[in-house]
Order: C-alpha cells, then structure tokens, then sequence
C-alpha cells in the first residue's frame, strides 16, 4: 500500500498503528480531520494522536474499522468486545464519532 | 442576533420551485401532461436509488456495540462496574443510553446504581414494581439528575421518597399513579425547588397536599389528574405564574375554580375532563384544552373580544349544548385537532370554518347522512377521519369522497354503509388506513362484479379492516392489488381455505394477516404461502384447526407468531427465537423438542412469552426450556394409525445423531 493511502494512529504511549485511509475514515472525527480544507496538520503528515486513547483501545478501534467496511459490504459478523474494554471503548467511540 | 437570523430566508429549493411552476396554471399542467414516460420513469429511478441506498449497510456504531456488550449479562457487568475512575468520566449520554439497556434487560439491582451516581442524569424507571427505599437511597446519591421518572412505581410509599430531597438539580419528576404516595411524600419533594415538570396523578394526594406546592415557582408542567384540588387548592397556586401545562381531569374544580384560571397567564395545555366545570374564562393562551364528559355551556366566555386560536380540542363524550354558542369564542381557522366523539350534538355547522382541521373524530355522535354537507366543508387538511357507530350512509360518503383528498386514516366500522360506498371511498388516494368491519360490505356491487376492486386506486393502503362484514372468499380476490398492504384483518365465517389461498402470494408486504372465525381445514392453512416478511397470524376462532397441524405449520415457518384459541401464544416462544438472526446456534439441536414442547403451551406461555426482555437475544430462555418440570408426552394422544401417519411428515425425517438431542425426560426413560 502506498503510504498516501494509509494513516498513522498514535496512542497515548506512543504506539502507531498504521491503517488504510478509507478505514479509518469510518470514523467521523477523522474523516473531518484528513479532509477539511485548509488543511489540519494531521492531513498534512498524515498522522493523528490521541493522547486520551490507549494502545489496547485504540487497537480495538482499528479492527472496528476493518469490521465495519466488510459489514458495509455484505459480511455480516459479530463484532467482539472484551467485557473489561467496554466502558473505555465506549468513550473513544463517542469522541470518534464510529 | 436571533432576528437577524429568522430575517436571512432560506431559499426554496430547486425541486420546490419546480413543482411550484409546474402546477401554476392549467396551460402549463397540459405542457407536461403527456410528458407520461417521464413521469413514470423518474419513479423509477427512485426506486432504483432507494434499492441501491438500502443495499449497502451500514453497520451499527461502535459506542452501541460497546452499550449493547457492557449489558449482555450480569457477568460482564461485574466485570466493568469496578472501572469506577471511567465510570466517573463517562459522557452523560453515554451513561444514560448504558443505563437505559441495563433496565431493559433487567440487569439493574439497588446497589449497581452506585457507579452511575456521577455520570447519569435521566433515570426512567416507570413501572418498576421492585423500586423501593433501597433504590432510592442508591438514586438519592445521583448528583447530576436532572429527570426521575418513577411512574406506576407501586412500592415506592412516602418513607422511601426521602432521599429526594438531596436531588437539587431535579428539573422533572414523575410520581404518576404512585399510590402510596400521599401529602406526607410530596413534602419531601418540596426540598427542591428548582423543580420545572412534576407529574402527580392518581397519587395518595389530597386538596391539602396540592396547596403546598404553591412553593415551587419554577413550575412549568403539573399534572394532578385523579387527584381531588378543590377550588380553594387551586387558588392557592396562584404563585405558580410560568405554568404551561395543567392537568386536573377528575377534580372537584367547579365554575368558580376555572374562574382562578385567569391567573395562569402562560397557561397552553389545559385538561379539565370529568369536572364539573361548565363555563370557562377568557384564556388567550391556551392552545389545547380538554373538557372530555363535562357538560359545556361556554368556552373562554369574556368581555374580551378577541377568539381564541385554540389549535386541539377534545369533548369526547361532553354534553355540548349549543356548539355554535360554546365556539363562538374560539378561532375555527386555527383548530387542527377536534375529537367530538360520543357527544350529543345535533348541529355540526361550526364545522364549516375548521380549514385547518386535520383530525376530526365525530365516532358515536349524531353525524348522519343528512349533515356530511358540513363535513364536505372542511375540507383537504383533513388527515384522520372516524366515523366509526354513526348514521353515515353510502350516500352520505359519496358527497364526502371529492372533499377530502388528503385523507390517510378513514373509519367506518358499526355504520349502514355498503358496497356502493367502496367507488367513492376508492377516490381517496391517500388513504393509508382504512376500516370498514362491522359494515353491510359484501364484496360485489348490484351488478355481481367485486366491489373491493373500486378501491384499487388506493395504491398507498397499508391496513384494512374487513372483519365482520359479509365478504365471501372469491370477492377477496381484488385485494391482490394492495401492493403495500402490511396488516388486514378478516373475521367472519363465510371465509374459508379458498379465502386464505386468495391471499397466498400477492401481497409482498403483509405482516400482520388476521383471519379470525374463518371455516379454515388443516390442509388449507398447510397450503398457505404467506409472504417473507408476516410476523402474525392470528386464527383465532378458527375452529377446525388442530394443535398439531399448527405446529407443524410453526416450524415451517419459524418467523410467523400464531394466535389460535388452542396454543394462544405458541409462535413467540422461545423454540423460535434460535434461528432470529445471528444466534442460529441452538436451532438444530432444539428441532425434535418442538412437536413435544407444542403439547404443554401453556407452559410456554407463562414462562418465556411474557419474559419482558424478549427478541432477538431471548436465548436465556430458550436454554431452559427443558428444564421446565411438567412434561406431556404427546404420544398418548394418539391412536396408532395416526401414528404411523405421521412417520411421513417433515419432522420425522430428522435423524436422531445421538442420545444427546433427545430432552432428558426421554432420555431418562429409554435407559430404564
């Protein structure tokens, strides 16, 4: 994958998670930050930080993002959480808009 | 700045201005008249796009995942409720959506509501039988509350409201039919004052009680319907200037009470049903006013001059006994809302300038044939219209039918009307919902064609109602047209298989079908095809059945919830539940327990029908459904040719793979 295509995702502690542009674009907070005009940083370097979120939650988030493409294109399975990632999970996805 | 804003218009948009232009005059409706193709191709390129739009799914959010997950069971909320620092910071929204679904599925327990007390801010728990001091102890601790709905509540008693009084943020309360709850209790609720909304009916209180509440000046909505304020009580909340919303249905307010009104100057909505108020004062602000079962001589009588734009009006069952007189004082341009049902007028020309008027119930008044002129009056706002047990005639909807163009919701059940009615109603095209049981309909016009295929322009019709009437089983044929047909309801005994064969394929989006009281045979229910997406059949009265076909029937299709008198609630429970959506799992090894579970509905009815926390995640109650300690076995109810018959229905032909899928009362007794 070209690096164009993809997006870095950095963790509070510093973990990076590189995905592909069209999925981390599920999330709404993102889509926003790579695509307003004028240009956030983050669109420039293609890079963004949470430094609220997590290395565990955050990957969690990354394979929702594949989930939820393969679920928009007819693969419906379930989706698992772990029970002590909820309540975390649950706050980065409100500040995410997923 | 607000004015600014309301003063930057928006621009109509393009398609707006289209239609505006296309339907100007007449010259230019003949310009694109044969324009046909056009028209009926750019439908279907919307249908197109709606085909393509559905096709691709979106998949549910991640924070409802999360929601859903978090309350799946009570494990998995120990494992989370000790996170207490991210319970803390947890978005109130969030929190209450999380709370909302553990209510729901009945995960909730006194001590659990610790960990929402700094997050939460609306709490429902209307119906809660269990909700006693404990929980209010736990919910007194809530600081950031800002709604409580305790409605029918029946435990909560005057002791167990005390925690309350530390809940200053509380803007709404709901105390309705709390029984329990008398004077003694609502001084516990005086301790906020802050309080905007309460709702109060059918409490323990009492005139005295109601005069307390004179403290709560921020008031806005107070509901004390059932509760017996006297003139005197009400008096004394002349304090509570901003209040909008009053309720005081069956009170003992009188003429002199309702005089007091005045003092409300923000008052909106008003109900005073089963009072005896008769007169009520100049209120220019009301907007919605109920005087149900009063016995009205004047609405907002007054010096004043000015009519009142009163836009919902409900007299159900109210003596009226001059309308003209009693309306004079209130703007009819404005009203969009008039239920007249049951009341004894006689004159109905006050309905002449109700322009606006888009809900009219006139069912059980005096309407008849020789009044619907006034009716014709009111004209194309109207979208509901019940007729229902008056002395309507077909003539009479004959004048009506041009009148109402608009009209979604028509009834005219317990009238004289008949077949030659059904051209007429047919030019209503919007109808949406239409009722006609308990009417002379036959389904075929003086001249032997079906009648019901007048009504095939109602290409929108969602639910029809044709029970109790005399249509036969072919007459039924027409309603192949109804393409949108989702609920259609039959009783009646001239129907029979070939009635219910009628319906087999045309109907695409039929979910509800009812065939009641119909001479239906085994083989004919077996024949039946319904459509993908039916949810209930209900053959109730339908005799000739046999459990066991219906059974069979039910596995068949295992979507389908069948109400018949011999297994009332057999289609929703729970051997169905397996194979709703991704939880298919348990389907195949629970196959051979439905011929035998079907024999004992009625402990299927009590146990896991009326488990509130069904759907799609009832499989809690499917797994214990072997465990249920009455067993009959249906094979003693049969004689052995019957038995031998049944070696070649469908559910014979399962295998048996192993002891293990037998239930264990079988397996039991194949070891002794």
């Amino acid at each position: 994958m070209k690096k164009e295509e993809t997006v870095k995702l950095i963790s509070a502690e510093g973990f990076e998670f590189v995905v592909s542009k069209e999925a981390a674009m599920v999330s709404q907070t993102i889509r926003n930050m790579l695509t307003s005009p004028g240009g956030f940083a983050e669109a420039q370097h293609g890079e963004v930080t949470f430094p609220e979120i997590t290395a565990p939650i955050l990957e969690k988030i990354c394979q929702y993002f594949y989930w939820s493409l393969q679920f928009a294109s007819g693969k419906e399975t379930e989706f698992h959480i772990e029970p002590e990632l909820t309540l975390e999970l649950m706050m980065a996805a409100n500040y995410l808009h997923t | 700045m607000e004015k600014k804003q309301s003063k930057r218009k928006t621009s109509p948009s393009l398609a707006n201005l289209c239609i505006e232009s296309a339907s100007s005059s007449r010259e230019i409706v003949e310009t694109w008249r044969r324009q046909k193709q056009l028209i009926s191709k750019k439908r279907g390129n919307k249908k197109k796009m709606e085909k393509k739009q559905s096709k691709r799914k979106t998949s549910p959010s991640l924070a409802n995942l999360c929601i859903e997950s978090a309350s799946s069971s009570r494990e998995i909320v120990e494992t989370w409720r000790r996170q207490k620092r991210t319970l803390e910071r947890l978005p109130s929204h969030l929190a209450d959506a999380l709370f909302r679904r553990l209510r729901h599925r009945r995960l909730l327990y006194p001590s659990l509501l610790e960990v929402f007390q700094h997050c939460v801010e609306e709490v429902d728990l209307s119906g809660e039988s269990s909700v006693d001091a404990e929980w209010m102890a736990y919910l007194g601790g809530f600081r950031n509350l800002r709604i409580l709905k305790l409605s029918d509540c029946r435990s909560l008693n005057n002791h167990a409201l005390w925690p309350v009084t530390g809940l200053d943020g509380l803007k709404e309360l709901d105390l309705s039919r709390c029984s329990k709850v008398t004077d003694a209790g609502i001084k516990h609720v005086l301790s906020i004052p802050s309080l905007e909304k309460l709702f109060a009916s059918e409490t323990g209180m009492s005139a005295e009680g109601v005069k307390a509440l004179s403290y709560f000046t921020s008031l806005r909505t107070l509901d004390l319907g059932g509760i017996p304020v006297t003139d005197k009580a009400l008096g004394s909340l002349q304090s509570l200037a901003g209040l909008e919303y009053l309720d005081l249905w069956g009170s003992e307010i009188s003429n002199n009470g309702a005089a007091l009104l005045e003092n409300f100057p923000r008052l909106n909505f008003l109900n005073l049903a089963w009072t005896k108020v008769t007169v009520l004062p100049h209120l220019p602000s009301v907007t919605t006013l109920n005087m149900s079962n009063c016995t009205v001589h004047a609405l907002f009588d007054g010096e004043s001059k000015t009519r009142i734009p009163l836009s919902k009006l409900l007299l159900t069952g109210a003596t009226i006994v001059d309308p003209s007189e009693v309306l004079r004082n209130v703007e009819a341009s404005c009203m969009t809302f008039l239920d007249i049902s049951g009341s004894s007028t006689c004159n109905f020309s006050f309905l002449v300038n109700m322009r606006r008027l888009e809900h009219l119930d006139l069912s059980s008044s005096n309407m008849s044939g020789s009044l619907i002129d006034d009716l014709a009056h009111v004209g194309d706002n109207l979208r509901y219209l019940n007729l229902s047990k008056t002395k309507i005639t077909s003539e009479a909807i004959a004048l009506l039918a041009g009148h109402v163009s608009n009209l979604e919701t028509l009834s005219l059940s317990y009238t004289a009307i008949d077949d030659a009615s059904l051209p007429y109603i047919g030019m209503m095209t919007s109808l949406r919902t239409l009722d006609l049981s308990h009417t002379g309909i036959q389904g075929f016009l003086s001249d032997k064609t079906f009648s019901l295929i007048e009504l095939q322009n109602l290409s929108i019709l969602e639910n029809l109602n044709l029970e109790e009437t005399l249509v036969r089983d072919e007459a039924l044929y027409p309603l192949a047209f109804f393409r949108e047909l989702k609920c259609l309801y039959l009783k009646s005994n001239n129907l029979s298989d070939i009635a219910l064969q009628a319906l087999s394929s045309p109907l695409p989006n039929l979910q509800i079908l009812g065939f009641r009281g119909a001479v239906l045979t085994n083989s004919g229910l077996l024949l039946y095809s319904p459509s993908p997406v039916l949810r209930t059949l209900d053959l109730r009265g339908c005799w000739l059945l046999t459990a066991d076909v219906i059974s069979l029937f039910c596995k068949h299709h295992p979507r389908i919830e069948i109400r018949h008198d011999v297994n009332s609630a057999i289609g929703s429970s729970s051997f169905q539940n397996p194979s709703k959506g991704p939880r298919a799992r348990h389907g195949g090894e629970k196959l051979l327990e439905v011929p035998i579970l079907v024999g004992m509905n009625s402990a299927i009815g009590s146990s896991s029908f009326q488990n509130p926390s069904k759907g799609p995640r009832a499989r809690h109650g499917g797994e214990k459904l072997p465990e249920v300690p009455i067993f009959v076995d249906e094979r003693i109810k049969y004689v052995r040719e019957e038995l031998l018959d049944l070696r070649f229905s469908p559910l014979s032909n399962l295998t048996l793979q192993g002891r293990e899928m037998l239930p264990t009362i079988l397996r039991k007794e194949s070891d002794a």
